[in-house]
């Protein structure tokens, strides 16, 4: 009876484990949606009296329970006046209808009272004026008209490129970086994990337990040494000597020779090979051995059977293989920040411009964006907010990604059922 | 008929010689692209090494306080590693021992691709976390985290001898009921302890090895979790079932039978989790307040090699001291996580023939 007691504790200390990673992934997953979405619902102006007499009107940006800090009308810069109040000296506390944020172009807000007249003049009497960009009544919008905000805020941050500070603007040109960089990793890394998958699928022998191991060890080197040799080997071995050879005229401005999409792109692909070859070579070892054998037997080399019959059935594996090292490739960062990230990059890696695509020039990334905006910007209380709406964005897309490629393997498990007589 | 036999005579009186040259043609060029893909990737594993044996050479070049510099590097790198490696394992194999011994199916085939979404998630965003939000929870609640870490295993253990038989129907889904429980027993626990607590320990910084712990090992659990769990599926049924003939509880049938059968799986997990653990970069550079101290409190700021490597490597000029030193880091970095990956490969390897010889002899 003891000893079932305490077993059936054991039980429960290990289901209680289980339970923990569970409660870590919902509260992650929670705290980005919340966090994230949050940084594009407008919040409140409101208006605090002080003990003191003094009043002041600004939005609450943090509230630890003693202290709030507060953001008022910035006059000079962006970031410049933040008031930290001792909850206890305050008499009062109002959210008055009429006051107005006034959001202006180089990232500062105005608050202030009355109406748009008001909100104009407030906005060109400052020291140093600067085009309005919205002008907003938060406090007597509805839920309505707050979600019909949240969802412009969100749309803007979709689809504007940033301006000449990380903190406003929108994640457009990190989004269109990380894209064209992981499609340009996809490129390359396709071949050769497949070929290798094919390899280890056909061969025998000590070369193919060597190989086995090689890409196990390469799963399980850490991604910043790959970045290492991005930039030793790629950046400034490869990149430098295209420069002499090719670019010799631009020396000592360098062309290949810095960081750059093509070289991230060469260094991800190296980091997500193992996830191909292993998903790949999955797929092929799934195939029947009869359709194989009929093959052969049909008249049909060796080099046929695989190109006209294998791959095609494992399609869905290859598929997979793509989606989990894009997913993989896209929360990479570490290495990026050897290889050529930037934080404000002067121009998109893609454009209308011949060749279109542009291997050489810098870039920026989402996840990047996350570490610079939470860790590197000059106001830190605009930064995270704006780091949990980047986090929000790319976790979407690498979930989204893996989703896919679950959806994927399930339909590949049906379909070598039906194969399988 | 008429159109079929013409075929067929046609067929019979072509040359075949040119077709089938090419495709042996085909066939050789065919082969001789997978080859060349493979050794492309089998370079890739060589040029690491090679490239950062070749790029510190030769020693004697290395600035005069190098040595120095990595202790305290290769301190920060443990000290932040074991404290995730210790949550990873906690969490990881008990999990996976649920899973694979106590959970119903259902449960088990969708308890992975949920820990598989934590393995997707970018670790950028959780060393956000564990910065933005974490950290300042964490710099007044030392205490709290002291008390969950005792209070929690204690209630769950008397939880499951009070009122466990109650719950025999619902035990292989228990951890979905237990989820809210855990939860809300945790908010409740924060807030009635956390007040009484203030002041108790105060961390010298808010960003520590602690932190680092706890958003790292919650990174390093789904891998830890996957590799332990395969393993102990790998234990044919027909064992437990015999130890269970034999009037085996279930503990004593995973104590003698499955853990010792499973042990090679087991270490391949914990090498690979403490492999993980020793090179993940962006949660500890986010997390570890990046402050270059060598001492073994884990209350105290820390910085890894890789976190060095992140933020000095791009601003350090080619030929010169600091990147010579920073490329030894890197070589140590590599391999030491190597030492661990070569490790659980031959102990994977070695628990997949044990299978496959218990399998051919039942």
């Amino acid at each position: 009876m003891i000893r079932a007691s305490w077993e059936r504790g054991g039980t429960w200390l290990l289901g209680g484990a289980a339970a923990t990673c569970l409660a870590g992934v919902a509260m992650v997953l929670w705290m980005v949606a919340a966090e994230g979405l949050a940084a594009f619902w407008p919040s409140r102006v409101v208006d605090v009296r002080l003990n003191d007499g003094r009043e002041s009107l600004g939005e609450i940006v943090s509230d630890d329970g003693d202290w709030l800090i507060m953001r008022q009308s910035e006059i000079e810069r962006a970031g410049g006046s933040y008031a930290r109040i001792a909850r206890s000296s305050i008499t009062s506390r109002s959210k008055p209808a009429d006051a107005f944020v006034v959001a202006l172009a180089d990232g500062r807000r105005i608050f202030g009272r009355g109406d748009v007249a008001a909100a104009e003049s407030s906005a060109e009497s400052l020291p140093a004026p600067a085009p309005i960009e919205t002008t907003l009544w938060p406090n007597s919008l509805g839920f309505f008209g707050s979600a019909g905000v949240f969802l412009r805020q969100a749309g803007l941050f979709l689809v504007t490129s940033s301006a000449a500070s990380t903190l406003a603007g929108g994640a457009l040109p990190a989004l269109v970086g990380t894209v064209t960089l992981v499609l340009l990793m996809s490129l390359i890394v396709m071949p050769f994990g497949v070929a290798t998958a094919v390899y280890l699928h056909e061969r025998r022998g000590f070369a193919v337990g060597l190989v086995r191991s090689a890409i196990g060890n390469l799963a399980g080197v850490p991604s910043i040494v790959y970045g290492v040799l991005g930039l030793g080997l790629f950046v400034r071995g490869f990149g430098g000597g295209i420069d002499r050879w090719f670019f010799s005229d631009r020396l000592p401005v360098p062309t290949f020779g810095s960081g750059g999409l093509l070289w991230a792109a060469l260094t991800l692909a190296l980091l997500t090979l193992p996830v191909v070859v292993v998903s790949v070579e999955e797929g092929l070892a799934r195939i029947p051995p009869g359709l194989r054998a009929g093959s052969l037997a049909l008249g049909a080399t060796h080099g046929e059977t695989i190109w006209r019959l294998l791959l095609p059935a494992a399609r869905p594996a290859l598929l997979t293989g793509l989606i989990l090292a894009i997913a993989r490739a896209a929360g990479a960062v570490a290495p990026l920040m050897l290889v050529g990230v930037v934080k404000l990059a002067p121009a998109l890696p893609v454009d209308g411009e011949f060749p279109y695509l542009h291997p050489s020039r810098q870039f920026m990334h989402l996840g990047f964006s996350v570490y610079d905006a939470a860790l590197a910007s000059p106001d830190a209380l605009r930064g995270v907010p704006r780091a949990y709406a980047c986090a929000l964005l790319l976790v979407f897309v690498v979930i989204a990604l893996n989703l896919a490629a679950i959806v994927l393997r399930n339909r590949l498990r049906e379909r070598y059922r039906e194969l399988d007589v | 008929m008429p159109a079929n036999l013409g075929t067929y005579a046609r067929f019979l009186t072509t040359d075949r010689g040119p077709v089938l040259a090419a495709r042996r043609r085909r066939e050789r060029v065919g082969a001789a692209l997978v080859l060349g893909g493979t050794t492309v990737v089998l370079g890739a594993l060589l040029v690491i090494p090679v490239f950062l044996v070749t790029s510190i050479l030769p020693w004697t070049r290395l600035p005069v306080g190098a040595w120095s510099d990595l202790g305290v590097l290769l301190v920060g790198t443990f000290k932040a590693g074991i404290c995730a490696w210790f949550v990873a394992l906690m969490l990881g194999i008990s999990a996976a021992i649920f899973s694979a011994e106590f959970a119903a199916p259902g449960f088990r085939r969708w308890f992975k691709p949920a820990l598989e979404i934590l393995e997707a998630i970018p670790t950028v965003v959780l060393g956000l976390i564990a910065f933005a939000t974490l950290s300042p929870w964490l710099k007044t609640n030392v205490g709290t985290l002291l008390g969950l870490l005792i209070a929690v295993p204690a209630l769950l253990l008397a939880a499951g001898m009070g009122f466990g038989a109650r719950f025999q129907r619902i035990a292989g889904w228990l951890p979905l009921w237990l989820v809210p429980v855990l939860i809300a027993g945790v908010a409740v626990f924060v807030a009635w302890f956390g007040p009484q607590q203030t002041g108790w320990i105060v961390p010298a910084s808010p960003w520590n090895a602690v932190l680092v712990g706890l958003a790292l090992g919650l990174a390093a659990v789904p891998l830890v979790f996957s590799i332990a769990e395969d393993a102990l599926m790998l234990i044919p049924a027909t064992h437990v079932q015999a130890a269970f003939a034999l009037c085996a509880t279930r503990w004593q049938a995973l104590k003698s039978i499955v853990l010792p059968a499973a042990r090679p799986g087991l270490v391949a997990a914990i090498a690979l989790g403490a492999s993980r653990c020793l090179g993940e970069t962006m949660i500890v550079l986010m997390a570890s307040g990046n402050t270059p101290i060598a001492d073994l409190n884990p209350l105290t700021g820390l910085r890894t090699i890789s976190a060095e490597l992140a933020v000095g490597l791009p601003e350090a000029a080619a030929p010169g001291g600091a990147y010579r030193t920073l490329l030894l880091a890197a070589l140590l970095l590599f391999a030491l996580t190597f030492v661990l990956n070569l490790l659980a490969e031959r102990a994977r390897t070695r628990m997949h023939g044990r299978v496959n010889r218990a399998m051919s002899k039942a």
